[in-house]
């Protein structure tokens, strides 16, 4: 029995299905439940949070939580499975304080909310760009650059004259 | 024993080495008018402004520490000791701007980061050159159609020598600093602000 069976057995209405994504023990979990399964996991063993995915998959976004049990040497993942024109989903960061950063990161990127997470603002992109990248229906014909302001914050616009060299 | 026999035909005349300062500074090839006349007292040193003054800027250029990626380990490879930029009097990598001539622009330039490459490129005093290094930073390269990076970084600061490659070799660093070398040496004094075109 590996993890993702081992969890089925211990919550078996919170976990929708069991399977194995790259040979790592997958478990697909209602998204209601992601507090209650996670806090399971965290006393299974699986102390490390090693980096939250989200997958635009266009009609649902997919969120998946990798995690790692240095007591056990096993590999665990976790997927809870959202709408797309509303990501939404608690956040883990009273049980893995390290997805504070990872959740942030999803949040830039693929634009999924977090609730409940202590400081929800954009970590690599600066604050005020337009739309999520790594969305399918990101814009890119809007090409967006970056100036230093006076207090040395970052300014996003779409005009480039006051970066761009003149020719 | 058989007495040897030389054939006098092999025997070349060598250039005698330089042995005076002017004459090792004939040498290099550099001040190519170089007029010297002797005087009752010394020497008396001809050679044009331009000629003079480019000898000494492209003898001792020194770059200003900057890298943004991967290319930037290509450029501690270059200046280490099996490379030796050392020989063009470049080995100096000066951490402030202010006390720069040359710029490597090594490696991908963000458009978080372009800014800060231009705040680095105005900072840094005249005259100056920019080498751009490596396929991001000359066209973007493999991130050509990504969102946050910036499709040559000539689209913010005039570059002088473009090196391709992913990332370029170290034999190609000093290809590149040649061509520059050579670009230096035929400016003429004032250019870069119209004066003599």
């Amino acid at each position: 029995m590996n993890s993702a069976e081992e969890l089925k057995y211990l919550l078996p209405n919170s976990v929708i299905s069991v399977g194995v994504q790259t040979n790592k023990p997958l478990a697909v979990i209602r998204k209601e439940d992601l507090l209650t399964v996670a806090g399971k996991v965290k006393e299974m063993g699986f102390d490390s949070l090693s980096v939250i995915t989200g997958v635009d998959r266009l009609d649902r976004i997919e969120v998946i939580y990798n995690l790692f049990s240095y007591k056990k040497k096993q590999n665990l993942a976790l997927k809870v499975i959202l709408d797309h024109k509303s990501p939404e989903v608690d956040s883990v960061t009273s049980i893995w304080k390290v997805a504070d950063w990872l959740e942030r990161e999803t949040y830039d990127l693929v634009g999924v909310k977090f609730n409940g997470h202590p400081n929800l603002k954009r970590i690599l992109l600066p604050e005020g760009w337009i739309g999520h990248p790594l969305m399918k229906d990101y814009d890119m014909s809007i090409e967006q650059f970056v100036t230093i302001g006076e207090d040395g914050e970052d300014i996003v616009s779409t005009d480039g004259s006051n970066l761009l060299r003149r020719r | 024993m058989d007495p040897v026999t030389i054939d006098t035909t092999k025997i070349r005349i060598t250039k005698r080495k330089p042995e005076t300062a002017l004459e090792k500074l004939e040498d290099t090839g550099l001040i190519n008018t170089l007029l010297a006349a002797k005087d009752r007292e010394g020497f008396i040193l001809l050679t044009t402004v331009d000629q003079a003054i480019n000898w000494g800027r492209l003898s001792s250029l020194w770059p200003v520490t900057s890298g943004l990626a991967c290319c930037a380990i290509e450029m501690m490879a270059t200046s280490m000791a099996h490379h030796d930029i050392a020989r063009f009097g470049m080995e100096v990598f000066r951490a402030s701007p202010r006390q720069s001539d040359l710029m490597f622009v090594a490696g991908t330039v963000t458009k978080r980061m372009a800014p800060r490459v231009k705040q680095l490129y105005e900072m840094m005093a005249e005259p100056k050159w920019v080498i751009s290094v490596g396929s991001c930073a000359n066209t973007g390269g493999p991130y050509h159609e990504s969102y946050c990076v910036l499709k040559g970084v000539d689209n913010i600061i005039p570059v002088d020598v473009y090196i391709p490659g992913c990332p370029p070799r170290p034999e190609a660093w000093l290809y590149g600093i040649i061509q520059l070398r050579e670009k230096i040496k035929n400016e003429g004094y004032g250019a870069k602000w119209g004066l003599n075109k």
